[in-house]
């Protein structure tokens, strides 16, 4: 199980959640379970440019993006890229 | 009875609402935070607030409410299919379907694409014939992207309707959005090595007479331009009293298809009002003269009205809503005659539009 913590923006289109436990092999698995999916991945299932992926602190990017593995008790920390105005 | 104003703005949704006549209106807002609002209706069948949502991070979608803006429902995932080649890159209008056409609403959206939903928003389905559209490989991106910002429903042609796309131009389609025609026979594009082609045109907004259907205006990159034989010639406007034929915003009278209202801006290059104030220009003969609409406004602007800044009602007589980048809705709630500022210190005004609760 992993904890995925969203941003305000995105909490809000989730209800009003922040946090998420999901039961994921790998980050792109955890982010499809997220009610605000569309909002994280674009239409051909990407990360989108300017959205972060962090996992216990460390760039998803680094880990191999969405195929990054979890193994279970990670917090997975989506967060907008410092951009904009 | 009461009349709304909903101002998308690039940080929010805000509605100003008036009970006396258009002369005080109340603010409430925002809505929507965290989103830029490039347009947003209300649906006068049903009473929902529709709005086309954009987010730096979060991309594209569209947002919709029944209960007056208190609680928000987002479209399901809204994006383009992969054999296209294209993505979703921003939601820009949303055009209520007829009245009877219960539940149906069409969006356009950049790269010069238009959805259908028949679900009342909650679900969208992209328009292939416009997708496809033969001509696509001669449609350019304007300075906002390649954005599909005008959708007309021909209100006594069921099948008839039409789009404008930057810097497409304008196209009608006879079949209910399957299929599309070029519609730019006289209108210029000066920026191609062809000023006339059969495509490419910089359409900035184009408003269909509801009283006349077969009437068209619009406001171009490159002049001012009238239709009076649904898009299939156009007559160039310009020149008898607008002292520029560049700008965005456009709005007609209801009842008169004599009288459009434009906002010109000083030029394609210097994109603020022109002659250093805000002013609307009214022509009441279809064009042959132009006057400036002003009283009531401010005497020294350099401000920028955006293709969804001006919007108008119909009420009797009716009111003309401007919204500027500086964050300011005005309202003449008398045809142009006369403006009062109804809300300021707005985040940059996208959209404006104007209705009234069911």
């Amino acid at each position: 199980m992993a904890l995925v913590v969203l941003p305000s923006v995105l909490a809000r289109e989730a209800g009003g959640r922040t946090r998420f436990e999901l039961e994921a092999a790998t980050v792109g698995e955890a982010l499809r379970g997220l009610p605000v999916a569309d909002l994280v991945l674009d239409e051909r299932g990407d990360l989108r440019r300017l959205v972060n992926v962090y996992v216990d602190g460390v760039d998803a990017r680094e880990r191999g993006g969405l195929d990054a593995p979890l193994t279970g008790g990670e917090t997975v920390r989506l967060v907008g890229a410092i951009a904009g105005g | 009875m009461s009349t709304l104003v909903l101002a998308g703005t690039r940080k929010g949704l805000f509605l100003l609402e008036s009970d006396d006549g258009r002369r005080r209106w109340t603010l409430q807002g925002p809505f929507l935070t965290g989103w830029s609002v490039y347009h947003a209706v209300l649906d006068r069948r049903d009473g929902t607030i529709h709005a086309a949502t954009n987010n730096a991070f979060y991309g594209a979608t569209v947002h919709r409410s029944s209960d007056r803006g208190r609680t928000w429902e987002r479209a399901e995932e809204l994006g383009l299919p992969e054999e296209s080649g294209l993505t979703l890159e921003a939601t820009w209008h949303v055009e209520p379907g007829r009245e009877g056409e219960d539940g149906r609403l069409w969006l356009g959206a950049a790269p010069g694409v238009l959805f259908r939903s028949d679900d009342g928003g909650a679900t969208w389905r992209v328009a292939d014939g416009l997708l496809h559209d033969p001509t696509r490989d001669r449609w350019h991106p304007g300075a906002g992207g390649m954005c599909c910002h005008s959708i007309q429903l021909d209100p006594e042609e069921p099948e008839r309707m039409y789009v404008g796309i930057s810097a497409a131009g304008v196209f009608r389609s006879e079949d209910g959005g399957a299929s599309w025609t070029p519609a730019n026979s006289g209108t210029a594009a000066d920026f191609l090595p062809d000023p006339y082609p059969e495509v490419g045109q910089c359409v900035h907004k184009v408003l269909l007479h509801s009283a006349r259907p077969e009437r068209l205006w619009q406001q171009n990159h490159c002049g001012v331009y009238r239709s009076d034989d649904r898009g299939e010639s156009w007559e160039r406007l310009d020149g008898n009293g607008l002292p520029s034929d560049f700008g965005f915003a456009l709005a007609l009278d209801p009842r008169d298809p004599d009288t459009a209202l434009v906002v010109p801006e000083e030029s394609a290059e210097n994109r603020v009002t022109a002659d250093g104030r805000l002013g609307a220009y009214r022509t009441r003969d279809a064009g042959a003269t132009w006057e400036l609409s002003a009283a009531g406004l401010p005497e020294r602007a350099w401000v920028a009205v955006l293709r969804e800044g001006l919007a108008f009602d119909t009420l009797e007589p009716f009111g003309v809503y401007l919204g500027t980048q500086s964050g300011s809705v005005f309202v003449s709630p008398d045809g142009g005659e006369s403006w009062l500022e109804a809300a300021a210190q707005l985040p940059p005004v996208l959209s404006v539009e104007a209705g009234e609760w069911p």
